[in-house]
């Protein structure tokens, strides 16, 4: 993407934005949002934080490749070990990076 | 002091603490900016104009593995969604303010500076003797996290761009997901949302300009609505 198009989604993203953020407070302060959007809301982040770890660890140009010498995903693997025992997203950070080192010097 | 600048001190000191979580995300988005090939300038700008943590750390790994406009603007459009819910929840507290602060502070509204200002306004009721300024707390909130969050992205970039490519720092990006994901993933329907949306993200991986990832997202949202419905069928 050229740096013009960025710029261009960039500032397209931010007024999307910030219309969610005005929308009840000053584009139709007297209404209230259906019950399908909640129960909705509350499943965005973990479906698109999922799609994207599974991008990047097993996609490769346009491809699923899973090959078993591969560093990243066992990295990754470490990683949620760590992540579900202690809840620590630093500590998640540097368990990973340590473990890709570790694996990127076996394999 | 000025009880307009003792409310507006005190949001700056009780939003304070939330900036320790704050400070590795802005770096880590500067990095990654960076190592996605982001001109400095403009992930600095767009820390600025879209101004919300998540959505730039998805849109930085997007730009990694080349996605194009459309599946970036969607994700986040789909990802910020949730800046509704807060803004329909802070609406009864601000309904009354003039224009001018309800535009500053709708800027304002991200996940921490909300969690810090709805406490104050649910659990400090409106003084009966004196004018309400408890909008001052709010800005206060809004704006210690919006320093913080620029100065940051200010630091991650200057140390982005002195990282050689090999230590693969940007690697820290997809582990962050992980790391939220596993607390996400506490709730069943969080669980079936995330599993389904990551099969589906490799079912789809042949669409161009990674469009498969948005159709995974959706995917995932559809399972996790389905799941939670059940959950309640079930009770």
């Amino acid at each position: 993407m050229s740096t013009a198009a960025l710029l261009a989604l960039l500032v397209v993203i931010g007024l999307v934005t910030f219309v969610y953020r005005y929308a009840m407070i000053g584009l139709f302060a007297n209404r209230s949002l259906p019950g399908w959007l909640h129960a909705l809301c509350r499943h965005i982040a973990p479906a698109s934080f999922a799609a994207l770890t599974a991008g990047e660890l097993f996609i490769h140009g346009g491809e699923v490749v899973l090959a078993l010498a591969a560093p990243k995903p066992w990295a990754a693997l470490v990683a949620a070990l760590v992540a579900w025992r202690t809840g620590n997203v630093l500590a998640t950070i540097g368990a990973g990076m340590a473990a890709l080192y570790v694996f990127k010097w076996l394999f | 002091m000025h009880p307009k600048l003792v409310e507006f001190l005190a949001g700056c000191r009780d939003e304070a603490p939330l900036q320790l979580g704050v400070v590795p995300f802005g770096m880590l988005y500067g990095i990654g900016a960076i190592q996605a090939g982001m001109p400095a300038w403009l992930a600095q700008l767009a820390s600025a104009v879209v101004f919300a943590g998540a959505a730039q750390l998805v849109i930085v790994q997007m730009l990694a593995v080349g996605a194009g406009a459309l599946p970036i603007g969607l994700t986040s459009g789909l990802l910020n969604l949730r800046h509704m819910l807060y803004s329909m929840s802070i609406a009864e507290h601000v309904r009354h303010l003039p224009r001018r602060w309800r535009l500053l502070l709708a800027y304002l509204l991200t996940d921490e500076a909300y969690a810090v200002a709805i406490l104050r306004y649910q659990v400090t009721p409106p003084p009966d003797d004196r004018p309400d300024l408890r909008h001052w707390y709010f800005l206060g909130c809004g704006f210690t996290l919006w320093l913080t969050w620029q100065l940051s992205t200010a630091a991650g970039l200057l140390f982005g761009a002195s990282v050689p490519a090999g230590w693969d720092i940007d690697f820290a990006v997809p582990l962050t997901f992980i790391a939220l994901l596993a607390m996400l993933m506490k709730e069943r329907a969080g669980q079936a949302a995330a599993l389904v949306a990551a099969l589906a993200a490799l079912a789809f991986a042949a669409l161009p300009y990674k469009l498969g990832l948005v159709v995974a997202i959706v995917l995932g949202l559809v399972a996790g609505v389905w799941a939670s419905r059940r959950r309640e069928v079930a009770r």
